[in-house]
């Protein structure tokens, strides 16, 4: 875990022992990383000294689930998968589909702002996540937002969490709003697709009016995609949707549609790329450079590498390079110099680059964050007013904060 | 109160004046009246001075003269917020946004604008219809509230049950804090690497900084909408037809409740043949064609199994806008029925809406007032307006206490004491009650690490007044970044 090794491993049964944990680390000054399921540890910069470890397991709870209002109210510990399971039993879930369910908990998917292919249609964390509380750095007990989907009471510090990477608080329970589990769903994919044809497929979908509820573009060859999009709701609109989707296909352009089968190995080809390398990173981009980023950052950047992967998820511009370095790197090794031009390519787009993991030996050489963003004077002032003295994750997230 | 104007040096005056030009100041006393409250007309202080700004440059340098000088600065659009939340404090630099109306960009491919904060929230949707597009955030004044003042209240509308609110529709803002520095916020790409400060900045009611560019996600319109009208005996039947139509899966992008008075109000505004009936629903589905007309047809199903009188379509586009033409215009309408009313906003889980209005009844009865209630029964964004008469003597105050303990229902049903309107100055009270002290406090910080000098809107959200201290903990460079290793800044 970013070659840290903790002194003391605290793992509290409860919100209010882990205040009191938390109470205790500022009286001795102690510095504290928060950890989950540990499905995304590598996340930021190395933090620069850890005495303690706080593992979230213990708040294990879901304290209420409110089929009538989709509302549901969980400990951070609670892994997506046995939340998913029990709204699941009232005909609900949380619309987020990140990587290794089972094992990410509420806390963790929220600290880094996680998403999977669900993010086409319902957003992210931030338009799913109403309350939250925390525990500060400070040991105060902290709530944000509440059980309603619609509050503007206050300051929105569950947004203010979301993505933070355990620097301004432990996140202690997470309030989500709930969506109905679709009646039905299809998927289709379009293999073989060039950069140029995802891009002009997005469009022609928007013009048609469908609404698919994912779209997500696997890197299958060199500069070649397979594009499978999902529609989900209840029948009638799924069977018309899927067919005028299969409808934008132009001649020569092959579509299939999948059987569930088809799409369990399609998500886990998704999640090999987004969880199974030693090197990660997350891409940004508008959505209509797809071709740019397709041919100046993945291909580059895998061409630095070993073995690899990349998926982009063509309607909202976000993708995920993984892959790992060759072995006897030179001087300095080519995937960071190549991270490093990618960066650049996607800076000029708008766009960022963000490693998400990396061998030391790159991560020396490159800011798992890149440059400071300009808005970092009022980011450095956040987090020096919930965390004074720098105890919380010290140096993981941006700009050293 | 209109000696405060006196307030403004001279030279503070003439500076503003070189800044903006001197016919885009105003000083008069009769002229500053004009400002002295937003749309809740019961709080009123007359302003120092009024500056009307029309670019980011010239707003950060009022920031910084009226910095320099000392004085507090609160930020307005229309001026139709409904909690006080542009409310002038004695003394203050009123800064308008309305000159600021330009819509500056649009990108169709990536589904974005970037407009002005003074451009009013219809004409954005207007600007884009004809390539098929809109910006879903509707508030019912939507007519005439601006882009800057959605950001500053994060206003909802009807149809944010599917669709979501102002900050979900905000992709980036440029803003000016309160030491004249200007900063960019999010962008069209998602996702930028930081604390989501955006999502903050969203709703914190001016009292972080001033917008003067907004991103907007604008979205291609759904292929088919389909909207009823169906009328019950009593806000019960209504209450359970909202249940059983949630519960079956469906996300209607809106469903609005009246009862019996909001009814009797919006039909002699609008001149709607309404029926007269304890309740109905206004109710929108839209999405994929097939998808609306299988919705559409289970919830008029599940309306009619829940005891509805009648149900009604439109005929035609002309004959559903007027339906929501009744809706949106229910609030003022209330003022054909009573001379005076208070419009409240609070949340309550969707599920409690029946006995929550019955509880609100009782206590109607009991102070002898009437409450019409009109609201997104959807997500539980209750708008009781409470109706009294100020000539006699005691109702008004009988009708603010009514209004109070309908937000203290509220908080107890585990819901909010504002949906959409804000806390603003009419709010602040009830913040303690619904938040403690750690909550508060921590908000506290965020608007410290924001605006250290509470330069922006004082006196709002906040039940006590909150300095900041120094910024504690001085930032301390990262090893990579001492030895050169790490690039930044």
């Amino acid at each position: 875990m970013l070659g840290i090794r903790p002194k003391l491993v605290f793992s509290p049964g409860g919100v209010e022992e882990a205040a009191e944990v938390m109470a205790q680390c500022a009286r001795d000054a102690a510095r504290l990383l928060f950890v989950g399921g540990g499905t995304d540890l590598d996340a930021g910069q190395p933090p620069e000294s850890i005495d303690a470890v706080l593992r979230t397991g213990g708040l294990g709870r879901i304290l209420e689930h409110a089929p009538s209002d989709q509302i549901v109210v969980a400990e951070a510990g609670v892994p997506l998968a046995a939340l998913q399971r029990a709204v699941g039993a009232h005909g609900q879930r949380l619309a987020l589909d990140p990587p290794w369910p089972e094992r990410a908990t509420l806390g963790g998917l929220v600290a880094t702002n996680a998403f999977g292919p669900l993010r086409a249609r319902y957003g992210s964390i931030r338009d799913l996540i109403i309350g939250v509380s925390i525990v500060r750095a400070d040991g105060i007990l902290s709530r944000g937002g509440g059980k309603v989907v619609k509050n503007v009471a206050g300051f929105d510090i569950p947004k203010l969490m979301v993505g933070s990477l355990g620097t301004l608080g432990l996140i202690s329970t997470v309030t989500f709003r709930l969506h109905p589990l679709p009646e039905t769903s299809a998927m289709v994919v379009v293999p073989g697709c060039s950069a140029a044809l995802l891009r002009k497929l997005v469009r022609e979908m928007r013009r048609a009016q469908l609404e698919p509820a994912s779209a997500v573009a696997i890197l299958s060859g060199p500069g070649v995609f397979d594009l499978g999009v999902q529609f989900e709701g209840f029948a009638a609109g799924v069977d018309q949707q899927r067919e005028r989707f299969l409808a934008l296909m132009g001649p020569g352009t092959r579509a299939e549609v999948v059987d569930a089968g088809g799409r369990a190995a399609f998500q886990t080809r998704h999640d090999a790329v987004r969880g199974a390398h030693s090197l990660r990173a997350k891409i940004t981009a508008p959505r209509s450079e797809v071709e740019a980023v397709s041919s100046e950052v993945v291909e580059k950047v895998l061409d630095a590498l070993e073995s690899g992967g990349a998926v982009w998820y063509p309607t909202f511009g976000i993708g995920f390079l993984g892959g790992d370095a060759r072995p006897g790197s030179s001087e300095p090794p080519a995937s960071a110099s190549a991270l490093l031009s990618a960066r650049s390519v996607l800076a000029l787009l708008g766009g960022s680059l963000t490693v998400q993991a990396a061998p030391a030996p790159i991560r020396s050489r490159l800011d798992a964050w890149g440059e400071r963003p300009q808005s970092w004077p009022l980011q450095q002032a956040m987090k020096s007013r919930l965390d004074p003295d720098g105890r919380l994750a010290p140096g993981r997230f941006v700009g050293g904060l | 109160m209109s000696a405060s104007s006196s307030a403004v040096p001279e030279r503070v005056l003439a500076g503003m004046a070189a800044i903006v030009g001197k016919s885009h100041c105003v000083s008069e006393p009769a002229q500053l009246r004009t400002y002295e409250s937003d749309g809740l007309a019961s709080f009123r202080v007359t302003p120092g001075l009024v500056v009307l700004p029309a670019s980011t440059a010239e707003v950060a340098a009022v920031v910084r003269l009226a910095a320099d000088a000392g004085l507090p600065i609160v930020a307005r659009g229309a001026g139709t917020g409904l909690s006080g939340g542009a409310l002038p404090v004695t003394g203050c630099v009123v800064i308008g946004l309305a000159r600021m109306k330009k819509i500056l960009e649009v990108d169709y491919e990536n589904e974005w604008m970037r407009v002005e904060p003074g451009v009013i929230n219809l004409d954005v949707s207007k600007r884009i219809s004809s390539e098929g597009y809109y910006y879903a955030p509707d508030p019912s004044s939507q007519s005439v509230c601006t882009i800057g003042g959605n950001v500053a209240e994060n206003s909802g509308g009807a149809h944010c049950l599917k669709y979501g609110f102002t900050v979900n529709h905000v992709l980036g803002a440029r803003i000016v804090l309160g030491d004249g520095s200007v900063l960019d916020l999010g962008g069209p790409v998602g996702d930028a690497p930081g604390y989501d400060l955006l999502g903050v900045l969203v709703g914190s009611e001016g009292m972080l900084g001033i917008v003067t560019e907004v991103v907007l996600r604008i979205l291609r319109k759904p292929e088919a909408t389909r909207t009823f009208f169906a009328t019950f005996p009593s806000t019960d039947e209504a209450g359970h037809a909202v249940s059983a139509i949630i519960a079956s899966g469906i996300v209607p992008a809106a469903i609005e409740m009246m009862d019996r008075l909001a009814i009797v109000a919006a039909k002699a505004a609008t001149g709607l043949d309404w029926p007269d009936v304890g309740a109905a629903l206004l109710m929108d589905v839209d999405g994929p064609l097939a998808e609306v007309e299988h919705t559409s047809e289970s919830a008029t199903r599940l309306a009619a199994a829940a005891g509805a009188i009648e149900i009604r379509r439109p005929r035609d586009e002309n004959e559903r806008q007027l339906m929501w033409k009744g809706r949106k215009s229910a609030f003022a309408a209330v003022g054909r029925i009573s001379p005076n009313y208070i419009v409240q906003d609070g949340v309550i889980p969707r599920s409690s809406i029946a006995p929550v209005l019955r509880e609100i009844e009782a206590l109607a009865v009991a102070a002898g007032l009437r409450v019409a209630n009109v609201f997104h029964a959807g997500d539980g964004n209750l708008h009781p307006l409470v109706l009294y008469d100020a000539r006699v003597p005691g109702e008004e105050k009988r009708a603010e206490e009514l209004g109070g303990e309908i937000l203290r229902i509220c908080i107890r049903s585990g819901g909010s004491i504002t949906g959409e309107h804000g806390v603003g100055a009419d709010k602040a009270p009830y913040m303690a009650e619904m938040f403690g002290e750690g909550d508060l406090d921590t908000m506290g910080r965020v608007r410290c690490a924001f605006d250290p000098a509470n330069r922006f809107n004082p006196g709002k959200v906040f039940p006590t007044p909150r300095l900041c201290g120094d910024r504690p903990g001085p930032y301390r460079p990262h090893p990579t970044e001492l030895s050169g290793e790490a690039g930044r800044g």
